[in-house]
């Protein structure tokens, strides 16, 4: 017992990082109709900025968790208005390319600076102990990891539900035809929005830093997981997404516990459960069938 | 809107249209042109990476075949390159038939992997479309990462023999020439299926889903004979490219070889069909001479580049030169 | 249509007869054009750049100024230079390159090339061009195994003399319960083989072992199984490298295992490894080593001047691409002649010492150059005093038993 509870609590943590990228990524879908290829490489960015603020300016993580998420959201901006923006009246698949060229670059020039060693950033020592749960102990960071994105994700959703720009955001995500039918210019706000999400990616990527290897290819990989994540939520569904990413975390978690003679299954299982959905329910779990874009 | 009919209004679909009011010496003369560059090639590039530039240009213009013609935007057509790599490999390890054979029975096994992949795929568009093809080529990378008695895991399918009724084909310079002919095959084959009636259809759905739904055609079909199709052109090129190297590894299926084929389609123009061999080529010599050149960030010049591409010069480079050549024929 | 394609397949069945620009033939004077060409064909953007890459072509050019300075007037020639290209961890690139070194660039040797499937592919070339390759950073036993031949030679490490070297020295010492952990593909399936082997063989028991994902960043399943096993592991053997080593070691600290009584042991680990996840999370850590640059005196002069060159300590891949170099240009200084045939048998059998090999021989049976190998283990943080002294040397693994028995796969 004590053990399916491990694992099922480090599947959250796991899938914590998925819902927290997912959930910009549907952020920035809604508002723009642009799949941000790049959202992983922003990610690592977030965990290489953490790194980087200790070790050239001494700023330790804490800072790191404000400072950088502030940093990348500014940067998102200035891509939104300099590179998104420009295509934004083409077809969204030329911005899906765009944030693919992006993502090279991003990669190679945190390379070029910085090699591809994967870098070393310790836990907070505030976080270094473990956390007794009775019947299992924990480390402290990765409880710390947990109900830090369970708050983030809820406080998305409050301010998506109870201010007025989210009521927009959310209006135009999930129901984009309806909004623009009704005349409300979303416009001011693109800019903006996708410097939230990409600022999301940054929160995932500071939380990262101390337990995964900070490297530039730490995202490249991940982002493939992100979009089944968010097809099996259902792309425009801010629930769905968050929902997908904590479920998928708990099914590679307990796939790897227990099916653990089989490795594949742990990682094929979030294709194969995107596959069953695309066949079931097309528009994702969560999802609502819209126009064909 | 697809990303083809962008830009339908300024440009002429193909060279060959803007040339179709030319002379007909013109024309003549630019086929002929094409072909001597083509049979020239690796006398004058290291006949390897003339190879390199055959195979990729079968695999462009299948993606191009997908997201110029049909507007779908496969990113994930490794899975198919690859799996046809690893099937000729195996096809020409086991069975050691002439290399033609293996190619093609590599190719055919690609394309019944697009079958239910393209299934299910063909169920969404646009974005969704991309997401789901590439999760799918994700997998069998996976896959084929996890069945290492078949595909050598990542040391890869190595010592494939290169067998052609007892011909030496040891010099890629030879081996150039031994695969031309398959190569114009699948490119001829390319260029029939988007000049057929069927290639028409494509077009139109492309341009208007729910109109060709409302004449009868049934459109998930039409895609998915499309999307198998293409499979089997970019099967093509994986079967050449696991034959030009003698060896198949996982770099085959993973995604950034899906995004590399990408790139060479956007670089030569979506929708021109011939810009993909054109974006092939210029990359592979890029790549190429980046690695003997002591720069490291491979990525940072192509990346860069594609941006650039993507933000200014949607024609891409046959795009532009059909336009250049049509206005200066029209002056 | 078809008429056209047939055109042009008789065209260029013509012009493939005529044989346009076919191979070039050789010189007949000693050496080939005159000079000795090295190519170091390696990772120079990628995960491998930092052990290797580029600091390995500067530790050839330093072997190139000490084979002058020996040998002065009486070298076999003055014109020795370095050839050196990227192979971005693509087997197909690497292929390329080798064929480009050795046509184009006239290279009598190739050296380095890590990534199993590169390293095996470059084997290849070597074979079909009758030209000399040294491999320095591939892993895989199977360069001396069944892709094994005449012209290439397997220099510093390989799967099992890490395997069995870790292993065996470690259960013997005392550890006798092992959990392993190893990433499923090629590398880490052969690494648990002969790991689980070694550690069988010395008396000791695998109480569990798990395949991962690769690559993973999230290990907390198996590092949370490991305490609750019965009997509980002495000591978590993780057969993970590069990135996926980092997130383990990561949480593997994170997890308290060493607190709990696991130790830890790496299959294979480079001194840039250390350098970058740092002393204090792996002290106490073993691992075998090729080569160490502060093992003796001997070494801490080339690794002084390697520091002055390039301005970090060489990790075991640069003193052995040095030592391959300098090894290669004795041997055909012997040989007085690059002719590939001629050098292959100045090098086999040969016995060796240099900085890097010490009892070294190269075997003539599968051209594995053995040598003696080091079990070591990571200081604790308070004990390192200089940068880049990680780790102390626990024992010396003597060269006959640290390489295996040459396979019978391998038909030179």
């Amino acid at each position: 017992m004590s053990a399916f509870l491990q694992h099922t609590f480090d599947g959250l943590v796991s899938g914590a990082f998925l819902a927290l990228l997912a959930l910009g990524l549907s952020v920035i879908f809604g508002m723009l109709r642009v799949v941000n290829f790049a959202h992983g490489a922003f990610y690592m960015l977030g965990a290489v900025g953490t790194y980087l603020l200790l070790t050239e300016f001494g700023i330790p993580f804490w800072w790191a968790l404000l400072v950088v998420p502030l940093a990348l959201g500014a940067f998102g901006m200035a891509v939104e208005r300099t590179l998104v923006h420009p295509l934004a009246r083409l077809d969204p698949l030329y911005n899906f390319l765009l944030t693919f060229g992006l993502t090279l670059v991003l990669q190679d020039l945190v390379k070029l600076r910085y090699g591809t060693t994967s870098s070393p950033y310790g836990t907070p020592s505030a976080l270094t102990g473990t956390v007794d749960f009775g019947l299992f102990d924990f480390p402290a960071y990765r409880v710390f990891v947990l109900s830090f994105a369970v708050v983030a994700c809820v406080a998305v959703w409050w301010l998506l539900g109870h201010t007025r720009v989210g009521m927009l955001v959310r209006a135009a995500t999930e129901r984009p035809e309806l909004t623009r039918a009704l005349g409300i210019d979303v416009g001011r706000w693109v800019t903006p929005v996708f410097g939230f999400g990409i600022a999301l990616a940054g929160v995932a990527g500071v939380l990262a830093a101390p337990m995964r290897a900070v490297n530039p290819l730490m995202g490249a990989d991940l982002v493939i997981v992100v979009f089944a994540v968010v097809v099996i939520g259902g792309l425009g569904s801010i629930f769905g997404s968050v929902a997908a990413g904590f479920g998928i975390g708990l099914v590679q978690a307990w796939g790897e516990s227990y099916l653990d003679q089989w490795p594949i299954v742990a990682q094929t299982s979030v294709f194969v459960i995107m596959a069953a959905v695309l066949l079931w329910r097309p528009a994702g779990l969560f999802g609502r069938e819209e126009a064909p874009a | 809107m697809s990303v083809a009919t962008q830009e339908k209004a300024k440009r002429p679909p193909s060279l060959l249209r803007a040339v179709a009011g030319a002379p007909r010496g013109l024309r003549w003369a630019l086929l002929a042109a094409a072909l001597a560059v083509t049979l020239w090639l690796p006398n004058g590039l290291y006949p390897a990476v003339a190879v390199d530039i055959l195979c990729w240009a079968l695999f462009a213009v299948a993606v191009d075949l997908l997201l110029g013609y049909t507007g779908l935007l496969s990113f994930g057509h490794a899975a198919f390159w690859g799996t046809s790599a690893y099937a000729t490999g195996l096809v020409a390890i086991h069975a050691g038939v002439p290399f033609p054979v293996a190619v093609l029975a590599g190719a055919l096994v690609a394309a019944a992997l697009a079958a239910p992949i393209g299934y299910l795929a063909v169920r969404r568009t646009g974005i969704y479309f991309a997401m789901v093809t590439l999760a799918f080529a994700q997998m069998i990378y996976y896959i084929a990462n996890n069945r290492r008695g078949l595909t050598g895991g990542e040391n890869g399918l190595q010592s494939v023999p290169r067998e052609l009724f007892g011909l030496d084909l040891t010099d890629a310079y030879y081996f150039y020439y031994a695969a031309l002919p398959v190569v114009l095959l699948g490119l001829w084959a390319a260029w029939r299926i988007v000049h057929s009636p069927f290639g028409r259809v494509l077009v139109g759905i492309r341009d208007n889903p729910a109109r060709a739904r409302a004449l009868g055609y049934p459109v998930h079909r039409y895609k998915l004979l499309a999307f198998v199709l293409s499979a089997f052109i970019a099967g093509l090129g994986g079967g050449l490219f696991a034959m030009a190297h003698r060896f198949v590894t996982l770099d085959t299926l993973h995604w950034t070889t899906s995004g590399k084929a990408v790139v060479m389609v956007v670089l030569g123009g979506i929708g021109t069909l011939w810009g993909g061999v054109l974006g092939a080529a210029l990359l592979v010599r890029l790549e190429d001479w980046l690695s003997f050149s002591g720069f490291e960030a491979v990525g940072l010049v192509t990346g860069g580049l594609f941006i650039v591409v993507v933000l200014v010069f949607r024609r891409g480079l046959w795009g532009t030169a059909a336009d250049l050549l049509r206005r200066r024929l029209n002056r | 249509m078809r008429k056209r394609a047939t055109i042009v397949c008789s065209v260029a069945l013509l012009l493939a007869g005529c044989g346009g620009g076919g191979p070039q033939g050789s010189s007949d004077s000693k050496l080939s054009g005159d000079r000795i060409v090295l190519g170091v064909l390696n990772d120079q953007s990628g995960v491998y750049l930092a052990l290797s890459g580029t600091n390995s072509v500067k530790a050839v050019q330093m072997a190139i100024a000490d084979f002058k300075a020996k040998h002065g007037g009486d070298a076999i020639t003055d014109d020795i230079t370095v050839e050196t290209a990227d192979h971005q961890n693509k087997p197909d690139i690497a292929n390329t390159k080798a064929a480009e070194m050795y046509d184009r660039l006239s290279v009598d040797a190739i050296l380095d090339v890590p990534t199993s499937s590169a390293a095996l592919k470059v084997a290849d070339v070597a074979k079909e061009k009758k030209k000399l390759y040294f491999n320095i950073s591939g892993a895989t036993t199977d360069l001396t195994g069944k892709s094994c031949n005449k012209y290439t030679f397997h220099y510093a490490y390989d799967t099992y003399m890490l395997a069995n070297g870790t292993g065996k020295t470690v259960t013997e010492q005392g550890a006798k319960n092992w959990y392993i952990v190893y990433p499923n593909y090629a590398f880490g399936q052969d690494m648990e083989k002969s790991f689980s082997a070694a550690v069988t063989g010395a008396g000791g028991t695998i109480v569990g072992k798990d395949a991962t994902p690769f690559p993973n960043d999230n290990f907390s399943t198996f590092l949370l199984k490991a305490p609750t096993l019965n009997p509980k592991p002495d000591v978590l053997g993780t057969m993970q490298a590069g990135g996926d080593l980092v997130n383990l070691v990561k949480q593997y600290n994170e997890f308290k295992l060493r607190e709990k009584g696991v130790d830890l042991s790496v299959g294979l680990m480079f001194l840039t490894d250390i350098h970058s996840l740092t002393p204090a999370a792996l002290a106490g850590t073993t691992y075998t080593d090729a080569w160490y640059w502060n093992f003796d005196a001997e070494n801490r002069a080339f690794a002084d001047r390697f520091l002055k060159e390039t301005g970090s300590r060489p990790t075991f891949a640069h003193a052995a691409n040095y030592s391959a170099a300098l090894q290669y240009l004795e041997a055909v200084q012997a040989a007085g002649t690059d002719d590939a045939d001629a050098v292959v048998k100045q090098l086999e059998g040969k016995d060796i010492n240099d900085v890097f090999l010490r009892n070294g021989k190269i075997r003539a049976e599968d051209h594995r150059v053995i040598h003696d190998a080091y079990l070591a283990q990571v200081k604790p943080a308070a004990e390192v005093t200089e940068d880049w002294d990680y780790v102390k040397i626990l024992k010396t693994i003597p060269a006959a038993e640290a390489f295996r028995t040459p396979s019978a796969d391998c038909k030179l």
